[in-house]
């Protein structure tokens, strides 16, 4: 008797992600922590001593809520894309075509298994910012609702580009020309009250900004926008990209000829 | 009578402009060690690709132990082991790991499927290196482990594409060795090959494809009967 879901699969295929996150541990979890460790050094303890409180917090404190979302998006987007890529590449994802796995299974597979990473690379910032500049969640259901919505929403972006690239370059494309500058005038370093008026209205347009904004409200309980507004935006845009993540599955989109 | 293993029937198959598989049918019976063959780009890659799911056919139907490949595709693939050309293992994985994570892709895990990996690998030779990655093994190690992974999930059918390419002649001597012992267990072996002799040595039933067409399928007794060459044969059939 076949299961008519491969839950075996599933939680075969999140190993096999956690696995590859902690074979290239150096290349995937240690920068992003020690990148973390400098910007709180150079911008928030250096700099930021110049800056008054935001949001009622230190700068330092006000930055680590932002760098735990820009390396979550980064890492998310990063372990998909690359995976699904290279498992192209190298024909190795045959191993899964091959299988009575659906496209609903190994969709999940790869999007639970970046979680995995985004949540681990997440946990050790956070234990940075509680030790280096002593600030912490306040609200944990918060925390770990935009964290898990954020990565699922950038690793399955992650896995339309990965099945959409021809070359490794193409994976690049979109965190260079498009995650990174938003990432960085979406809220990371400054708050949007800090912004003019007109600036303000642009970070609307800036979907990052809705997650920066979120999480960070799970440290200072303070945020731009009503909550509602932030998460709704987020829901969205990750329902949107898993369903196109699955429709480009589903029908073997550069996978099956 | 049983079930047929495989039962394809007008399968078509196209890249754009190009057919690549043109209303090919055939029917490989149940404990048949069966031959495919052709020249190259004559579609029996296409073929195997349609059966296991790798390809999407045009029109035709696929049925494997009774299973179509586009209705009941997870009993039809459950019963499928695919012994590719190319290696395609998982680099992140040792030995070992390679067969467990893909019996975790068919559904199964425990106690069972360790014990079956390392049952695996000890037939095949390649205990020693169970906690090896595979880009460390030489060429006839990677061949025996492609063969092991394909058998991880105890297929009923297992499809292989030119499974000797490329290996010195012991080794070949070695994997019809074991291939004639996985056939005898009762395992339904669908064969492609440019080595015509491994076809004859092998296969009980040989079916030639032909720029996607099927020209001729029967058994290699009276294939090559009244003392004919395999090799004249196919090239007679296979000439433009």
């Amino acid at each position: 008797m076949i299961a008519t879901f491969n839950s075996i699969a599933l939680w075969t295929l999140v190993k096999r992600e956690m696995i590859r996150s902690l074979k290239i541990i150096n290349q995937v979890i240690w920068p992003p922590v020690i990148s973390t460790l400098l910007y709180v050094f150079v911008f928030g303890l250096a700099l930021g001593s110049r800056i008054q409180n935001v949001q009622g917090v230190s700068y330092a404190q006000f930055l680590i809520p932002g760098l735990i979302m820009l390396q979550t998006i980064d890492s998310s987007y990063g372990e998909c894309s690359s995976s699904i890529f290279q498992g192209r590449f190298m024909n190795s994802i045959q191993e899964m075509l091959i299988a009575p796995m659906s496209a609903l299974e190994m969709v999940l597979g790869y999007v639970l298994g970046s979680l995995g990473r985004a949540v681990l690379i997440a946990l050790l910032i956070t234990g940075l910012g509680a030790l280096l500049v002593h600030t912490w969640p306040q609200n944990w259901l918060l925390y770990f609702v935009v964290l898990c919505m954020v990565s699922m929403l950038f690793s399955s972006l992650g896995l339309i580009f990965g099945l959409m690239a021809e070359k490794f370059d193409h994976l690049a494309v979109l965190t260079t020309f498009v995650i990174t500058p938003l990432t960085f005038v979406g809220g990371v370093f400054t708050a949007a009250s800090m912004l003019p008026p007109l600036l303000q209205r642009l970070e609307l347009v800036n979907p990052i900004f809705y997650t920066i904004d979120a999480f960070r409200r799970s440290y200072t309980g303070q945020g731009f926008l009503p909550l509602w507004q932030s998460l709704g935006m987020i829901a969205v845009l990750m329902i949107l990209s898993l369903a196109i993540s699955f429709r480009m599955m589903a029908s073997g989109y550069k996978l099956r000829t | 009578m049983s079930q047929p293993a495989i039962e394809i029937d007008r399968l078509v198959k196209r890249y754009d402009d190009f057919t690549a598989v043109n209303g090919v049918s055939l029917r490989v019976e149940t404990g048949e060690f069966f031959g495919f063959l052709g020249p190259n780009g004559a579609g029996k890659t296409t073929t195997i690709n349609a059966i296991v799911g790798l390809a999407r056919a045009n029109s035709g139907s696929i049925r494997v132990f009774g299973h179509d490949t586009q209705l009941e595709w997870r009993e039809a693939r459950r019963l499928i082991g695919l012994a590719p050309q190319e290696y395609n293992f998982d680099r992140y994985l040792s030995i070992r790991d390679v067969l467990i994570f893909q019996a975790g892709y068919f559904g199964l895990r425990g106690r069972a499927v360790k014990d079956r990996a390392d049952m695996l690998l000890e037939r095949f030779g390649l205990a020693s290196k169970a906690n090896q990655e595979y880009m460390k093994l030489s060429g006839g190690m990677k061949r025996r482990l492609t063969l092991a992974r394909a058998l991880i999930h105890q297929p009923k059918l297992l499809i292989l594409d030119e499974p000797t390419a490329g290996v010195d002649v012991e080794l070949r001597l070695e994997l019809w060795h074991l291939l004639r012992e996985l056939n005898g267990d009762g395992l339904t072996i669908f064969l492609t090959t440019h080595y015509l002799e491994e076809a004859e040595e092998l296969c009980k039933t040989i079916a030639i494809i032909r720029g996607g067409k099927i020209v001729t399928q029967q058994s290699t007794e009276s294939l090559i009967a009244d003392g004919a060459r395999l090799q004249d044969v196919f090239l007679e059939l296979t000439r433009a």
